[in-house]
């Protein structure tokens, strides 16, 4: 049974509708991430949850118990902001010891679970800063540890590593997830990175306008999108514009050039549509090399146009037509790229290689920008 | 650049005999209740006088009530508004000039139409002269205020303290009014210097006030109003030089300078 429960939940403000008949679930001691672009609602749903705002329809259920018109200081939830909302006017341990002082909790017990909570962060030595003599890295630790102290039936963040800098960023992801499957605690997690929320989570709820377009594992939703936005959203994809040649099986034409896709294609032949491919599912091979027949892989002619160095990866920006595609391959120094210019064989596997109708291409493109 | 520093520092002292001049003049005057000698006679005089002490002590008294009702009132104002209502913040500071722009004796008459018959026959209670220092202080607390709310992040903070359990009151007492500290500390000594000097209200309600005291002294007198000048002068001083002391040591605080306590 799940442990929160969103139910047909739907929010406006104004005219503007929000959420739109969204439910949820999540299991007790599970990380789910609400991932989108500005303005998808991600925010207003975990503020919600919260209590900082009300549904206008829906409930929502913690450990089965309708909390949908509960106060937010009733909800037992710990939160922590993007811009950390420490009490300028408490050093680090009282700012911790918040929630336990006002929930009255004995002196002794306060104080033990304080030090747990510094030990928590590894922060003992600062215990006595102020805010506004800790870096922000520092500050984010010290609101989580306040909202951890607690022991909050589900932790919430909203956007927490947003207005940090990248390298402390990556640690903090890390320190949040390890102190969350330490404490075994309910986790809504707001973010609108992608490489955050499929690093972080269990699951992750891709939402679009107001509504969730797919949940599932960092796999799943990176592997089979279940819709052109997820599939956009989530990482960087190739968008091929093709024709239906034979839909039986699944022949079709790329740029004049012609391929299978796995299976056979529900359109009528001569019908546009449009093919979504990784760039890791692309390898790229110089024209001389020898063409291995029947082995399930299709390919693509093109000009190597650029070499694009990611660090850990190497991006080739092959032309095909007028469009670019990319083709991703781990940084390996005993690589030998193609030169610019080379005629080039785009080779992928039929599987990788996601059909969705024209339509739904322009609606996926139009929400990327 | 050294020509540049030169020239700041001219429009200081330009400023300062500006200020200080006429100042420096009523102080010298002050001092020459007997004739070709300086003494502090005048201020001897005012102190010895019994209307003095008892004018000042009510006007002290009123100004403590009035700060008191002030806040009660303006500080909750302030922080629902910009909770719940920030959209009418701007019509809220429209209100704050009011009492710039009507003058006090319009206030002082109107409060006197409304109250002077029953059921609100107020008119010959302190209660009235109190709400009318609160109007006439409206301004100066409400503006202290909420340059103090919209110099902390107000909607985040409360947010933080209701997810960790903490109700209006804790959230007030324990989050808000500590970081409204300066603001606070500015609007009671505003509120103060404004009150203990004030006239109008005070003359047509006939209160015993320092305001009156001290226009019927320039009337009847040569050297005790500048004395009562230079007084009224050092008394605001005192309280902002108070506000500033204060403050500091607030902000030393929050620094942790020699806060080693749990």
């Amino acid at each position: 049974m799940a442990f929160l429960e969103l139910h047909g939940i739907n929010k406006s403000f104004g005219s503007n509708a929000v959420v739109k008949s969204l439910s949820l679930d999540v299991a007790k001691g599970e990380f789910v991430s609400l991932l989108g672009g500005s303005g998808c609602g991600k925010t207003t749903t975990l503020r919600m949850i919260a209590g900082f705002e009300t549904p206008d329809e829906g409930r929502i259920l913690m450990d089965g118990a309708d909390v949908s018109g509960l106060a937010p200081n009733r909800r037992k939830l710990g939160m922590v902001f993007q811009n950390y909302a420490l009490f300028p006017n408490m050093n680090v341990r009282r700012n911790i010891a918040f929630g336990l002082r006002i929930a009255r909790a004995d002196k002794a017990r306060t104080e033990r679970r304080v030090d747990e909570m510094l030990e928590l962060i590894h922060m003992e030595e600062f215990a006595q800063r102020f805010p506004h003599q800790l870096s922000g890295g520092q500050q984010q630790r010290v609101a989580l540890a306040r909202a951890v102290a607690i022991e909050p039936a589900a932790l919430l963040l909203d956007e927490p590593l947003s207005a940090l800098d990248a390298k402390i960023r990556l640690k903090l992801r890390d320190d949040i997830r390890a102190i969350q499957r330490r404490l075994k605690i309910t986790t809504i997690y707001v973010t609108h990175d992608q490489e955050e929320a499929l690093s972080i989570s269990d699951r992750v709820a891709v939402m679009l306008a107001g509504r969730i377009e797919q949940i599932g594992s960092p796999f799943e939703i990176y592997n089979r999108p279940a819709t052109p936005y997820v599939a956009s959203f989530i990482g960087t994809l190739n968008l091929l514009p093709a024709r239906v040649l034979e839909a039986a099986s699944g022949l079709v034409e790329v740029d004049g050039q012609r391929i299978r896709v796995a299976g056979s294609l529900d359109a009528a032949a001569g019908s546009e549509l449009s093919l979504r491919i990784r760039p890791e599912a692309i390898a790229i091979e110089g024209s001389s090399a020898a063409n291995e027949a029947g082995d399930g892989r299709e390919t693509l002619r093109g000009k190597l146009e650029n070499l694009k160095f990611l660090g850990s990866i190497v991006r080739q920006v092959v032309a095909l037509g007028s469009r670019e595609v990319y083709a991703d391959v781990f940084n390996d120094p005993s690589l030998v790229f193609p030169s610019i210019g080379d005629e080039v064989r785009m080779r992928f596997a039929r599987e990788s290689c996601l059909v969705s109708p024209n339509a739904a291409l322009a609606v996926a493109v139009e929400t990327e920008d | 650049m050294k020509q540049r520093k030169g020239l700041s520092w001219l429009w200081f002292a330009l400023g300062m005999v500006y200020f200080f001049l006429p100042l420096a003049a009523t102080f010298l005057f002050s001092l020459r209740g007997k004739r070709d000698v300086l003494s502090f006679v005048a201020y001897k005089n005012v102190f010895v006088d019994p209307i003095f002490l008892r004018t000042f002590s009510f006007s002290l008294e009123m100004a403590i009530l009035t700060v008191v009702a002030g806040l009660a009132l303006i500080v909750p104002t302030a922080i629902w508004i910009h909770l719940k209502v920030p959209k009418a913040k701007p019509v809220i500071e429209i209100f704050t000039l009011l009492p710039f722009v009507i003058p006090p004796i319009i206030l002082a008459f109107g409060l006197i139409r409304t109250y002077s018959r029953p059921p609100l026959a107020l008119v010959s209670s302190p209660a009235l002269l109190v709400a009318g220092y609160v109007i006439v202080a409206f301004p100066y607390i409400y503006r202290s205020v909420d340059a103090g709310l919209r110099a902390m992040d107000l909607r985040g903070l409360s947010e933080a303290a209701q997810s960790l359990g903490a109700g209006w009151i804790h959230l007030l007492f324990l989050v808000v009014l500590p970081n409204l500290r300066a603001a606070l500390l500015s609007a009671t000594f505003l509120t103060l210097a404004i009150v203990i000097g004030e006239l109008t209200l005070a003359n047509l309600l006939a209160w015993p006030a320092f305001g009156p005291y001290m226009a019927l002294m320039g009337r009847n007198r040569a050297y005790e109003p500048a004395a009562l000048a230079v007084m009224s002068f050092g008394l605001t001083w005192g309280a902002i030089g108070l506000i500033q002391a204060l403050t500091r040591s607030g902000r030393d605080k929050s620094a942790g300078l020699g806060t080693g306590a749990r």
